[in-house]
């Protein structure tokens, strides 16, 4: 049961931090490598919320404000120019993740900090006692998830953006502006990523390289898993429930391998990964 | 314009008469000082830490140049960054020893830029002593060790566990590095020695952060304490928050956690047992004496002495010593004079005699609700055991 919920809770987490980087992805088709200093900033973003003595749930929209801020900034000034750059733009996000770290070191040092949990303890539930925080992550994490959903199926801007993710030059073409949805995914991906830190910092710490460890999982994730939020989840589950029954059954050193291995072999088997599941 | 010929005319001799009469008549200039050097952690994982411990050595430094110096001679600084690693030691080192020339180096360091760091010492032919407590074993013709051992400080926590907790079986976990995993394989003997059970060991690498898998296992094994053997910083905070929000409430001796790091970690850390061979509130007048000057040296730029910290104090002290019972800047003499004498520091008289290492007091303690250690067993003079049998 404990190993359920270690797979369940564990994939859930790893859908938050990928869901950001996912769309971005998808929408200008390049991967953001500053995905890791967006998700630090949320965390940091979460810590003031804590030494401002505010009800750690604030943590929550303060984070998501500002990786969406953030993203807003690097996509005016790093990413237009190089739009038709895809290559360089992602070495530049690589750059700004590395930019974004020694700033904030510069600011606030590089101690490891604390973030207050929402909630604290273990609750009983199905026989066995879980940390409670993780399993509310469950409901969080797919309530961001399907409100993103909502966007991208239900509003006019969604139906714009999924018309650039499918062809962006056929969207132009017809008159869709572009730009407008590539600023609009970006910082929608770098608030997501700032949101993701808020959630993982009550269970990890906070220091300049909090996010750096997240990047590479995410990464493979999204590779992995096409452009659909949906075949994103299933590949979570599928990935991450490997790294928990690996880590359980081997050694954790093994398990921080799982995902990376694996997303190479599902790759090589059949190459549109979990796309069209 | 009126051409002149020649070059040794009045002008030049006139000039050349002020500079002569200048040189004679300025003042003797002193001796040169003797110039220690330090490589730390400016930048890197133990950037939290250095600061105190440079400040550490300029409170020692001011001290004896006070009293008059060494020799005659003045005490200097020159710190330099290891970047907390073994790349980073090899060009502090470099630069300290064959381009700042300084005649000794002490420093605390991790294992990485230790071991990076010797071969340039043995080249170097400059004492080096090392102030931070480490894995153990580590040999160097030029080095001296004024720091715990696994052997001083694992002892104090199982014995203490074992007797009072009457714990039986053991739960390990580690950060999978040479310290991590050079503890727990040390531990793990001490327990068996001593009659107890290894319940399980597991490791994460250090920049893991989900300690999921490896806390369900704790949970599973029925083991009566853990201990644990984590790098110093995220993974001590992470491991232990999720300790806390999966409930986990067994008896929990941290080998890696300092006693800042414990303090900042608020309600989560409460009752976490660490062992050192230094707090801040060891009650001896030495300590009070060592922490007040402290105060007064740095103001409210202090950064709280720790167990890494303090070592580096006593090792210039021991350095001092040594130099003057050699009678001379030999390098040889100094390393022999480094194994006879005693430093009365804030830990207590430390001697490093022990095959280059040193007898201890450790203190076991346990942080409280308010977040302060308190020091629950002190044992005294413990014995690094043989460290290094081929050296004296």
């Amino acid at each position: 049961m404990t190993l359920l919920l270690d797979i369940l809770t564990t994939s859930i987490i790893l859908y938050g931090v990928a869901a950001g980087l996912l769309i971005i992805f998808g929408v200008m088709k390049i991967i953001n490598f500053a995905h890791g200093a967006l998700l630090t900033v949320g965390g940091y973003a979460a810590l003031l919320v804590t030494t401002w003595g505010l009800n750690p749930w604030w943590a929550l929209p303060c984070a998501f404000l500002s990786g969406a801020l953030c993203g807003m900034v690097i996509e005016r000034l790093v990413m237009r120019p190089l739009y038709s750059r895809p290559l360089d733009a992602i070495l530049a996000t690589w750059g700004l993740g590395i930019v974004i770290g020694q700033c904030i070191t510069l600011v606030v040092g590089r101690g490891v900090q604390f973030v207050n949990s929402p909630v604290t303890g273990a609750v009983n539930i199905f026989g066995t006692s879980y940390s409670e925080y993780r399993l509310l992550l469950v409901p969080v994490v797919l309530g961001v998830v399907a409100a993103l959903a909502w966007l991208l199926n239900g509003t006019r801007l969604g139906l714009l953006t999924r018309a650039v993710i499918m062809n962006e030059e056929l969207a132009r073409s017809l008159g869709i502006n572009s730009a407008l949805v590539r600023f609009a995914t970006f910082s929608a991906g770098a608030g997501l990523a700032g949101l993701a830190g808020a959630l993982i910092t009550p269970l990890s710490s906070v220091d300049p390289n909090m996010g750096v460890p997240w990047l590479v999982s995410a990464f493979m994730l999204v590779m992995v898993s096409g452009v659909s939020l949906f075949s994103l989840g299933v590949a979570c589950l599928v990935l991450g429930g490997a790294q928990v029954i690996v880590s359980t059954w081997g050694n954790s050193i093994l398990g921080g391998l799982t995902i990376v291995v694996l997303a190479a072999i599902v790759l090589r088997l059949r190459p549109e990964g979990f796309s069209r599941v | 314009m009126h051409i002149n010929r020649k070059f040794w005319n009045r002008k030049f001799w006139l000039a050349a008469a002020m500079t002569m009469g200048a040189g004679l008549a300025a003042p003797v200039f002193a001796a040169e000082p003797i110039k220690i050097g330090i490589a730390v952690g400016l930048s890197g994982p133990n950037s939290v830490v250095a600061p105190s411990v440079v400040q550490a050595a300029e409170l020692a430094v001011a001290e004896i140049n006070a009293a008059g110096g060494v020799l005659g001679r003045l005490l200097e600084l020159e710190v330099a960054d290891d970047a907390s690693g073994a790349a980073g030691a090899q060009k502090a080192f470099d630069s300290l020893l064959f381009q700042k020339k300084v005649d000794s180096i002490i420093t605390m360091e991790t294992s990485a830029a230790r071991n990076a760091a010797l071969p340039i010492v043995t080249r170097g032919k400059k004492p080096y002593i090392y102030t931070s407590f480490y894995e153990g074993r580590s040999c160097n013709k030029y080095m001296y060790v004024n720091a715990w051992v696994p052997e001083q400080q694992v002892a104090s926590v199982v014995d203490f566990f074992a007797k009072n907790l009457k714990t039986k079986s053991y739960f390990l976990i580690g950060s999978d590095y040479a310290f991590g995993r050079g503890m727990l394989e040390f531990t793990r003997k001490y327990i068996e020695q001593n009659g107890g059970k290894v319940a399980g060991e597991e490791y994460l690498p250090m920049d893991g952060s989900d300690w999921t898998p490896i806390i369900s296992k704790l949970k599973a094994s029925g083991a009566d304490a853990l201990i644990t053997s984590t790098a110093g910083g995220a993974p001590n905070v992470t491991l232990t928050k999720q300790l806390r929000a999966a409930g986990v409430k067994l008896p929990f001796g941290n080998l890696g956690v300092d006693e800042g790091t414990a303090k900042s970690m608020g309600s989560d850390a409460e009752g976490v047992y660490l062992a050192a061979s230094y707090f801040t509130n060891i009650d001896t007048p030495r300590n009070k004496l060592f922490l007040a000057d402290m105060q007064k040296k740095f103001g409210a730029d202090l950064k709280t002495p720790n167990d890494l910290s303090v070592p580096e104090y006593d090792a210039v002290w021991a350095y001092k010593l040594a130099v003057e019972k050699a009678g001379s800047m030999d390098t040889d003499k100094i390393l022999t004079a480094l194994g006879q004498v005693t430093v009365d520091g804030p830990r207590g008289m430390i001697k490093m005699d022990s095959q280059r290492h040193a007898a201890l007091n450790m203190y076991l303690g346990q942080v409280q609700a308010d977040g302060g250690v308190k020091i629950l067993e002190a044992f005294k003079a413990v014995s690094p055991g043989a460290q290094c049998p081929n050296l004296m």
